[in-house]
């Protein structure tokens, strides 16, 4: 029931979206064009925390957005609101990309050279209202403990299961499921109790 | 229900797939089931999960790629114009070949089917006309086996001449009776006649006059060579005397 509340409805967040998607299906540039400016920089930052290399974020940012362009019809507004499903889409093509590279190609890269730009100031509501949510979900995270942090962190940026990240972490794989199982149940208690 | 609970304690984990395979492919066998519950909790982990999207450091990608992404779509959006567009991309001349094409195949077909149904009408007036012509064979045919007797009341003779009558044996012929109007009267014998091989044979009888005025009608019979004074058979022919 909490997270009735908090789960953005089709009214509240899908509506300007998906007017925009489905002005994509007439392949108008303009509803591309706003699409891009209303989402491309948290996509670009959770596939470049993924992925840890600018260069590589882009492309993969851009072969997410063609994908949305060219395959508008994907996204069905009956299905959920607009920004998890693109930001599931683009999680995944990360993670594909991730797995592609060689673990020792990756230790290899230089990437204190590519550390992402920090953010300009919000100029709109809909960026302020994500800035909020971001303050809110690193806060309730750095109340979790650092090992379920850690662990969770490995999963969602790295697509790592269970019982890789037991080995990993040289950890029982129980207590790994323990630790991501309490902290994403704490994570939803406190979003509860800050709703 | 215990199911249920089993499972729900999975749905986080499988959101954010960390779940190793075993335990993903019993999940999703349950959520194959069509449990609502689950389905319903599934979707809120999935959304718990997104939000961990905002752990990510804040990050501005290049300007240079969204240069590059509206430059592809601007042309792919160009190309789906021209593509979508026929009067651009089919010249006009295409469009009245085509439309010649049309209205020659259909006179095409409308002549055939025109020319197919004259065809049948003349093959329902030939087969018609065959049918007559049959008929009309049929009753000639009829017509030859039987005898023409004609009587001319002036010269007081009966001309009788008959084709393909059926040959009496040897010792046998045909005899022409004169039946009289009188009730009771007895038929009174006349000429005796043998048909040829092709069955053909010619009467020229010539009868007293007051004795063509009381017959009323002629017959035929087949009797023994020599005629009778009776007739012996049933009539082959009989005609009436006009």
């Amino acid at each position: 029931v909490f997270l009735a509340a908090l789960i953005p409805t089709a009214d509240r967040e899908v509506s300007p979206d998906a007017t925009l998607v489905h002005r994509l299906l007439q392949k108008d540039v303009s509803a591309f064009e706003q699409l891009y400016d209303r989402h491309s920089r948290p996509i670009y930052s959770l596939v470049l925390r993924i992925l840890q290399q600018a260069g590589t974020a882009e492309e993969v940012v851009q072969d997410v957005f063609l994908q949305l362009w060219r395959n508008a019809a994907q996204y069905d507004v009956s299905r959920g609101p607009f920004v998890p499903w693109l930001f599931t889409l683009a999680r995944n093509r990360a993670l594909d990309t991730l797995r592609l590279k060689s673990e020792r190609q990756r230790r290899r890269e230089d990437q204190t050279k590519e550390l992402p730009p920090i953010a300009s100031v919000p100029q709109y509501e809909q960026q302020f209202d994500e800035k909020r949510r971001a303050e809110k979900v690193r806060t309730l995270m750095a109340s979790l403990s650092p090992q379920q942090k850690i662990a969770i962190e490995l999963a969602y940026f790295e697509g790592l299961s269970h019982s890789e990240i037991a080995a990993a972490l040289k950890e029982p794989l129980g207590t790994v499921k323990s630790w991501i199982r309490n902290g994403l149940l704490r994570l939803k208690e406190e979003l509860q109790a800050t709703t | 229900v215990s199911d249920c609970v089993k499972f729900r304690e999975l749905l986080e984990a499988y959101a954010l797939g960390a779940l190793d395979v075993p335990e993903r492919a019993a999940l999703e066998a349950h959520l194959a089931t069509g449990c609502t519950d689950c389905a319903k909790a599934l979707a809120e982990a999935h959304w718990l999960v997104n939000q961990l999207a905002y752990l990510a450091p804040e990050a501005l990608p290049s300007a240079m790629l969204k240069v590059r992404l509206l430059q592809t779509v601007r042309a792919e959006a160009q190309a789906a114009k021209q593509s979508a567009s026929p009067k651009s991309a089919i010249p006009f001349w295409i469009w009245a070949g085509v439309a010649a094409l049309l209205v020659v195949t259909i006179y095409s077909a409308w002549n055939a089917q025109r020319l197919q149904h004259d065809i049948q009408a003349t093959n329902q007036k030939a087969t018609a006309i065959l049918q007559q012509r049959r008929d009309l064979e049929a009753q000639l045919e009829a017509a030859k086996r039987e005898a023409t007797i004609v009587t001319d009341p002036a010269s007081v003779k009966i001309a009788l001449a008959a084709q393909k009558t059926p040959v009496p044996s040897s010792d046998r012929v045909l005899q022409l009776w004169l039946i009289p109007k009188a009730p009771g009267g007895k038929p009174i014998p006349s000429l005796t006649v043998r048909p040829d091989a092709d069955g053909k044979f010619v009467l020229l009888v010539a009868h007293p006059p007051e004795l063509m005025v009381q017959t009323k009608a002629l017959a035929i019979t087949e009797e023994p060579e020599g005629g009778s004074p009776q007739p012996t058979t049933a009539p082959r022919w009989v005609g009436g005397v006009s």
